[in-house]
């Protein structure tokens, strides 16, 4: 597999995360600089084309919305804040600020765009927020408190399902959707939410297998089988894959991955789910696809830069083979 | 393959002309991969015709031979040529015998010495027996006659027939199938499959199938001598000769860049239902798993991805789904390649991409004030929402400028209005307006009459609607009945009674003003026309 390494003069601060847009033209990075980054990296170049500040303390993650909703990126800080920007007539501007927790936002993920425009963030006084967008650049908040003692330190969304039905929705009505995400937090536990029908979220399981902080979780994106499948990572060193094979997701069934000598920050899926990528302390970036007999094997590693890698590498396109 | 040649021979640059013939090198040695699968698994040559085949096989491989060939026979005296005895051993170990034979009697003639003793081994040459299609002579017949034949040529060489040439002697020696003969000429070999097929056709030209890879692997390991270790290729080629087709899928797999020798080599064995398929989890069988890596890797390419859709689309299992998930990430740089891209969801009924791309599409397009495309593009994705957001920018530019822009998507809208109430609204709006200008009067005013009370209306146009109807008021015929005047009226107080208050003075008193002047003079038409109508009604019956 190639790579393409990106250089950018972040002096002596960390990055903390780079994330490609839907397209792979372009990658958002944040770092504790404090400014989120834009670049636009087709055809093997790099070229800056925004530097965001807004923040006042380390900016952890950044997420891409889906294009149909315009050019729009999350991202979330140790300053308490999580920040939506838009690209409008070409310059990138703070579109929406939201301070609703009380310590540092350590994640944000964007639902799937069938749900509409909605963002999970999780912080690190254990609460999740979702924040809706319904118009005229009103969001709406809906805060899930206590989701995790100590911690949250992750969220991800279940990719959109629609349930059953093989009728075309008439143009305009919203199919009824069951809305999931999942969260890892400090308290080394996985939970899955699920959203009621009159709103609500409610926990609907408990994933248990680490022994540590869990850093990272990312749901695979489905690939019309019938299972479900979750990759978490820790702090314990461990990554597993959670596999829940019945329609009712009620039986997950951990694999362990590999155990690894350091922590392990963070793991993400490729679009057809067929590879895991997986970045830890060790200052590797490693790959893994899953073998005939179920056996999950590292298929290339990549062994660069100084420091802790705790970038998460999410593959917009595969790269040529 | 030949081009890629040329232009590395060519290349003024020493780094791209290397480049260049180590993709060359990289191509044939695809190509030998290939035909020698070819022959082993598809066409599963028999003993007799599998040595013919393979002999076939590195003959068009070695290229060198036939330019040196036309070298030497250019030549004005060709046995005296330098390179007259290469070419001659370079016949003899690819079972070139009659050509061989031709430049033997060249030597003859030129050196009367040693005619007899080219004459003899031309004999042997003449003699050797070989399996012609077509031929009716049974294995074992043939393996009869060539023993006979090795013995002659082993008595020749017994009775020193050919010591006073030492060229001669080592020529009858090959053809003896001697293999210190053989590994002498390592250099003209070059390879150790030609060696093995050279070996094979001097001493075992019946040579079955299944004992290939024992002749295979000795070969290889005389030809390196312990000097070097097999290289990928090598591991390639024995595990084609051991019949081991994952082994050589696998081996493959690893050795070469890119998906696209496995993956086709594997679905042309699949198709010759060669492959024992595993149940994969993922892919489902190998050829289609290859086949997947293979198009998932085209789609990374900015214009061979369209390659990647006809890929998928031979993926029975997995196929549709890779195929949404990949398709809806192409960037859609024009607006021709989002149209390709459109069509190839559409042609197999991806309505949901079709949609999600539609709808990014007319995000761009308003966002770029190109409204005309913005609707275009909702109308097809069905989308109600952002066609109503559209249509609600129509009104709202007509509002201040006083005209709209795209007039020829508005009128040809025909049943896509009724996607959405206001889309409606703004075709209809638009058909009063063309209604107005051919002059149709009567058929303007219904219509007009029609939005007003119909409701789709935006409040924020009621006024709008309402001037529109000031200059139907005005004209001399009459254009509005009664009824339809007393609705007008009706609508009129309607909307004065619910118009917001205006709390904050300045502008907005001015614009008051000018509203309220603009209504007066709407009461005072529709009072005249009130009047008229009712006259005209009275006095000519049932108009």
């Amino acid at each position: 597999m190639q790579g393409q390494a990106i250089q950018a003069d972040f002096k002596q601060d960390s990055l903390h995360d780079a994330q490609m847009d839907y397209y792979g033209t372009r990658l958002a990075t944040c770092s504790s600089d404090r400014s989120v980054k834009i670049f636009d990296v087709r055809n093997g170049g790099q070229i800056l084309i925004a530097d965001l500040r807004g923040h006042e303390g380390p900016v952890w993650q950044v997420a891409w919305a889906h294009p149909m909703y315009g050019n729009i990126l999350a991202s979330c800080s140790y300053d308490r804040k999580v920040i939506i920007w838009k690209e409008e007539n070409g310059t990138w501007e703070k579109t929406h600020e939201h301070t609703g927790h009380d310590s540092s936002v350590n994640s944000v993920c964007w639902a799937p765009h069938d749900y509409g425009l909605i963002l999970a963030c999780g912080s690190s006084d254990g609460a999740i927020s979702l924040l809706t967008y319904t118009g005229e650049g009103q969001w709406e908040v809906k805060k899930i408190n206590n989701a995790h003692t100590i911690g949250c330190n992750a969220v991800s969304w279940a990719p959109a399902v629609v349930p059953g039905s093989l009728i075309d929705q008439p143009s305009g009505q919203k199919p009824n959707y069951i809305k999931k995400f999942a969260s890892g937090g400090c308290d080394n536990l996985i939970k899955l939410w699920k959203e009621e029908e009159d709103g609500q979220w409610k926990e609907e399981q408990k994933l248990e297998a680490h022994s540590d902080w869990v850093r990272d979780v990312a749901w695979a994106p489905s690939i019309g089988l019938p299972t479900s499948t979750i990759a978490s990572c820790s702090q314990d060193g461990r990554v597993f894959i959670w596999t829940c094979d019945d329609t009712s997701g009620n039986t997950w069934s951990p694999k362990l991955l590999h155990k690894f000598n350091d922590v392990v920050w963070h793991v993400s899926w490729s679009i057809t789910a067929n590879i895991l990528a997986v970045s830890g302390g060790d200052n590797k970036v490693t790959l893994w696809k899953e073998s005939v007999d179920g056996q999950w094997v590292c298929i290339s590693d990549v062994n660069k830069g100084q420091g802790s890698v705790s970038a998460s590498v999410t593959e917009g396109q595969q790269n040529e083979q | 393959m030949e081009e890629m040649h040329q232009v590395a021979i060519a290349a003024k640059d020493p780094a791209i002309g290397r480049q260049f013939s180590s993709q060359v090198s990289i191509l044939s040695a695809m190509e030998l991969i290939w035909n020698l699968c070819e022959i082993l698994f598809i066409e599963v040559a028999p003993a007799g015709a599998l040595l013919l085949h393979l002999l076939d096989w590195v003959r068009l491989h070695v290229c060198e031979v036939d330019s040196l060939l036309a070298d030497v026979l250019g030549s004005e005296n060709p046995s005296k040529h330098d390179s007259f005895w290469k070419l001659v051993t370079i016949l003899v170990l690819q079972g070139r015998l009659d050509e061989a034979r031709q430049m033997l009697s060249k030597e003859a003639d030129a050196s009367p010495s040693s005619a007899g003793m080219c004459r003899i081994l031309g004999d042997l040459m003449r003699t050797m027996p070989v399996l012609s299609p077509g031929n009716t002579q049974t294995l074992t017949e043939l393996e009869l006659k060539w023993q006979h034949w090795h013995e002659e040529c082993e008595r020749h060489l017994q009775d020193s027939t050919f010591a006073a040439s030492p060229h001669l002697e080592s020529l009858c020696k090959i053809m003896l199938g001697d293999e210190a003969a053989l590994l002498e000429q390592k250099e003209l070999l070059n390879n150790w499959y030609h060696f093995l097929v050279t070996r094979l056709l001097y001493s075992h030209p019946t040579v079955k199938p299944i004992d290939l890879h024992l002749y295979a692997q000795s070969s290889l390991d005389l030809f390196l001598g312990g000097e070097s270790s097999p290289e990928p290729l090598d591991n390639i080629l024995l595990a084609a000769f051991e019949f081991d087709i994952h082994q050589v899928i696998k081996e493959c797999s690893i050795a070469l860049s890119n998906w696209w020798f496995v993956a086709h080599l594997t679905d042309l064995l699949d198709h010759c239902k060669l492959l024992q398929s595993h149940n994969l989890y993922f892919g489902s069988n190998m050829r289609e798993f290859l086949l997947l890596e293979y198009a998932s890797g085209l789609f990374a390419h900015h214009s061979l991805w369209q390659l990647g859709v006809d890929y998928f689309d031979y993926c029975p299992e997995l196929g549709r789904v890779s195929l949404e998930l990949h398709i809806e990430r192409i960037p859609l740089s024009t607006e021709q390649k989002a149209l390709k891209v459109l069509r190839i969801c559409e042609q197999r009924q991806m309505t949901e991409q079709v949609r999600s791309i539609c709808k990014i599409l007319a995000m761009n397009a308003v966002r770029n004030n190109r409204l005309g495309s913005a609707l275009s593009w909702s109308i097809r994705a069905k989308d109600a929402a952002f066609a109503t957001l559209v249509s609600d920018r129509f009104l709202k530019d007509y509002c201040e400028r006083g005209s709209f822009s795209d007039l020829d998507l508005i009128d040809n809208l025909g049943p896509a209005m009724m996607l959405s109430d206001r889309l409606t609204f703004l075709g209809k709006y638009r058909e009063f307006h063309r209604f107005y200008g051919e002059k149709r009067l009567t058929d303007a005013a219904s219509l007009l009459l029609s939005l007003m009370t119909s409701q789709i209306a935006p409040r924020s146009f009621w006024v709008i609607l309402l001037i529109d109807a000031l200059p139907l008021l005005e004209e001399k015929e009459v254009v509005f009945s009664a009824e339809q005047t007393y609705e007008l009226m009706r609508c009129l107080e309607d909307f004065a009674s619910r118009r917001p208050v205006w709390r904050e003075p300045g502008v907005q008193r001015i614009q008051e003003d000018v509203e309220n002047t603009k209504l007066e003079m709407l009461r005072l038409a529709l009072a005249r026309n009130l009047g008229r109508a009712i006259i005209k009604e009275g006095s000519l019956e049932g108009s």
